[in-house]
């Protein structure tokens, strides 16, 4: 299936003097599932909202396969949304919100039946027609209002935190079912969250929000294993910030960073990177010497907290440099020698020490 | 450990606490609270009550309590009963006349008004919305004062009587339809209009198949609320009454007891409280059967509650 290509060229929302949306370049391409993912406030589903139509932007430009529909109103607009709140029409049951769209379109009412049938097919939802939304579970909820969207076979979805309003287990198996839905009809979903674990299992790429912007846009993996920004980095629960200033890159290849005072190198991210900025590494990635161990990227420092996981250890180390790191080292059934007190040497290698670029949108983590 | 620790001697509540207790109730009714709910609704109740039940007096006094007669003062009276009295069948029907027909101009109109104001924004929508309240902060009195010097002297094309008594009701029943309407489009929210032009309705097929649908109970709840104040209402019928062929049953009663009262006027005004009564009465039951779907039993409790919907 083809179809369902959208672009966002130098968006913009601003609510008085408030930029909710600050110039946002996006491309996305037709049957991809694509996130945006940030913390309440961020402009995602100012964003989303844009994009279906309930908001009209400031400034650029919405493209969809090639045609211009910022100004379209939203029921001409051949994108659907499946709304955090469900918005299934309370007056008519299942089958009378789902033919909604259908009807609006002068669609003939056989051809209403089989359709408004094969999408609850789809949803696995076939013995509720007759159902009101109030009679129904949230998940069932959920499920109606996916199959209201998707019955008029629209180029986008687009989904505002669907799963928002759902219990934990409910999620889990419904993120499953969005996903493998989503292949089984080949279209383009937008997808607002802020969970990240929701937008890792589910996304082809994720774009990352903050204060209006765009941070980052990579597929999952990339997100996560390499942040760009330092916003993205603690977003996504890497902790292990640590201040540093760059001075450009070495010989090598890699950065110079200085650490608190301590010289060290950053093998990854980016090299050319100079002034105030942040460094980070896995907390697996940290390793622990006896204390007085050479070499270079070696900081000294205190374990000060000793936290048994069960299949690893979670040690909290405070570093000389006064910034404390976090480091897991596997429960391989050997004893770990470095208990709360212990003086040791934290080894940074250089090949898991990334560099950061620091946007100053401010952290989450940083609020408490 | 194997000494076996003295129970602790816990005193019992003294009179005093209890006496407090059995008032306060705290972990069912509030017993002081109930006994004061109805010692008010006996005060509110008794003088209609006494009014009624003088009705049914067999005597001609309102006063002296002379017997009791079903129907003497309703129907059997030839010339002073309600369907004895010309004067008295006529304000019967005036005030069903004007209430019927301002219930059907304010609400449409109450509606149109509530929609423009809960969904626009601007300099416009704000003043107007101030504006609307001003009938329900104005006294009567004064509403009615203004009302006539305005059929007077500027609308002078339309005379006192009929026609000017709807355009009054109406003008001050419009608030409370707006009130009403009001409150339940700001408790639906946005979110069902969005969905309808999301899945491709026209504005005008929102408001027909979502907006006015979802508006329907509050609609009923306004239709019978400006019934039942517009045939309550007295001063602004009698300010623009055309003389005695205008007057409904209020202006009726008034002029009555100021003279020598029958109980034909307490009939009349019975009659009146049963139609009021029964205007709410078919107000609840209907509100009752639309907002069926959207009630619910059990813990996810109604959907009517969760959307803070307007209740009789």
């Amino acid at each position: 299936m083809s179809g369902g290509e959208i672009e966002l060229i130098d968006l913009n929302k601003h609510f008085g003097p408030h930029r909710a949306v600050d110039n946002i370049n996006l491309q996305i391409p037709g049957g991809e599932f694509f996130s945006l993912l940030g913390s309440s406030g961020c402009g995602k589903t100012t964003t989303l909202r844009m994009i279906a139509g309930f908001e009209r932007p400031t400034s650029g430009q919405i493209v969809l396969d090639g045609a211009d529909m910022t100004e379209t109103p939203p029921h001409k607009r051949h994108v659907n949304t499946v709304f955090q709140s469900y918005a299934l029409f309370p007056h008519l049951n299942v089958f009378d919100n789902v033919a909604f769209g259908l009807r609006r379109q002068k669609v003939e009412p056989d051809q209403v039946k089989r359709r408004v049938n094969e999408a609850l097919e789809l949803v696995q939802l076939t013995s509720f027609e007759k159902r009101k939304p109030a009679q129904m579970s949230g998940g069932q909820q959920q499920r109606v209002a996916l199959a209201r969207a998707l019955v008029l076979k629209p180029a986008v979805l687009l989904l505002d935190e669907p799963l928002g309003a759902l219990d934990a287990r409910l999620r889990k198996q419904l993120q499953v079912e969005l996903k493998s839905l989503q292949q089984q009809v080949g279209i383009t979903f937008v997808y607002v969250t802020h969970d990240q674990e929701e937008a890792l299992t589910m996304s082809d790429r994720i774009a990352v929000m903050s204060n209006g912007r765009i941070e980052q846009v990579a597929p999952p993996e990339e997100i996560y294993e390499a942040p760009a920004t330092v916003f993205v980095a603690d977003f996504l629960g890497v902790s292990n910030l640590m201040d540093a200033v760059a001075s450009g890159s070495d010989a090598t290849g890699r950065c110079k960073v200085k650490v608190g005072g301590f010289d060290c190198y950053a093998g990854r991210g980016s090299a050319d990177a100079t002034g105030t900025t942040k460094v980070t590494i896995r907390p697996e990635r940290v390793r622990l010497e006896p204390k007085g161990t050479g070499g270079e990227n070696r900081i000294p420092g205190t374990v000060q907290r000793w936290v048994y996981l069960g299949n690893s250890v979670q040690l909290i180390v405070g570093l000389a440099t006064g910034a404390k790191i976090q480091a897991l080292m596997q429960n391989t059934g050997e004893e770990i020698p470095y208990r709360e007190g212990a003086e040791v040497a934290v080894h940074l290698p250089a090949t898991a020490l990334r560099i950061l670029e620091d946007t100053g949108a401010p952290l989450a983590s940083a609020e408490d | 450990m194997t000494a076996v620790t003295e129970r602790r001697r816990i005193a019992a509540p003294s009179t005093a606490q209890r006496i407090r207790n059995w008032i306060l109730n705290p972990w069912g009714e509030p017993r002081g609270l109930v006994v004061i709910t109805w010692i008010y609704v006996a005060i509110s109740i008794v003088p209609v009550v006494v009014a009624i039940m003088f009705s049914f007096n067999a005597g001609r006094s309102v006063t002296a309590w002379q017997g009791f007669s079903l129907t003497r003062w309703y129907l059997d009276d030839p010339r002073s009963s309600v369907i004895g009295d010309p004067r008295l069948q006529h304000a019967l029907l005036q005030s069903l006349k004007l209430a019927g027909l301002t219930m059907l101009i304010a609400t449409p109109l109450g509606v149109m008004l509530a929609l423009g104001l809960a969904r626009w924004r601007g300099r416009l929508a704000s003043a107007s919305n101030f504006i609307m309240l001003f009938p329900l902060v104005t006294p009567e009195l004064v509403m009615g004062v203004s009302l006539f010097l305005v059929f007077v002297n500027l609308f002078t094309f339309i005379p006192l009587g009929t026609t000017a008594q709807v355009m009054g009701h109406v003008t001050f029943s419009l608030s409370y339809v707006v009130v009403i309407v009001r409150g339940r489009l700001f408790s639906i929210g946005r979110q069902y209009e969005e969905a309808a032009a999301d899945l491709g309705a026209t504005p005008w097929e929102t408001l027909r198949l979502v907006v006015l649908p979802l508006l329907l109970p509050a609609i009923f709840s306004s239709l019978m609320m400006v019934f039942a104040i517009s045939i309550d209402d007295f001063v602004i019928s009698a300010w623009l009454s055309c003389g005695s062929s205008c007057d409904t049953v209020p202006i009726r009663v008034y002029s009555s007891t100021r003279g020598a009262p029958l109980p034909s006027i307490n009939a009349l005004a019975t009659v009146m409280v049963a139609m009021t009564l029964t205007a709410i009465g078919i107000a609840w039951v209907v509100h009752r059967y639309m907002t069926r779907g959207e009630r619910r039993t059990g813990k996810q409790g109604g959907m009517t509650q969760a959307m803070g919907a307007f209740d009789l």
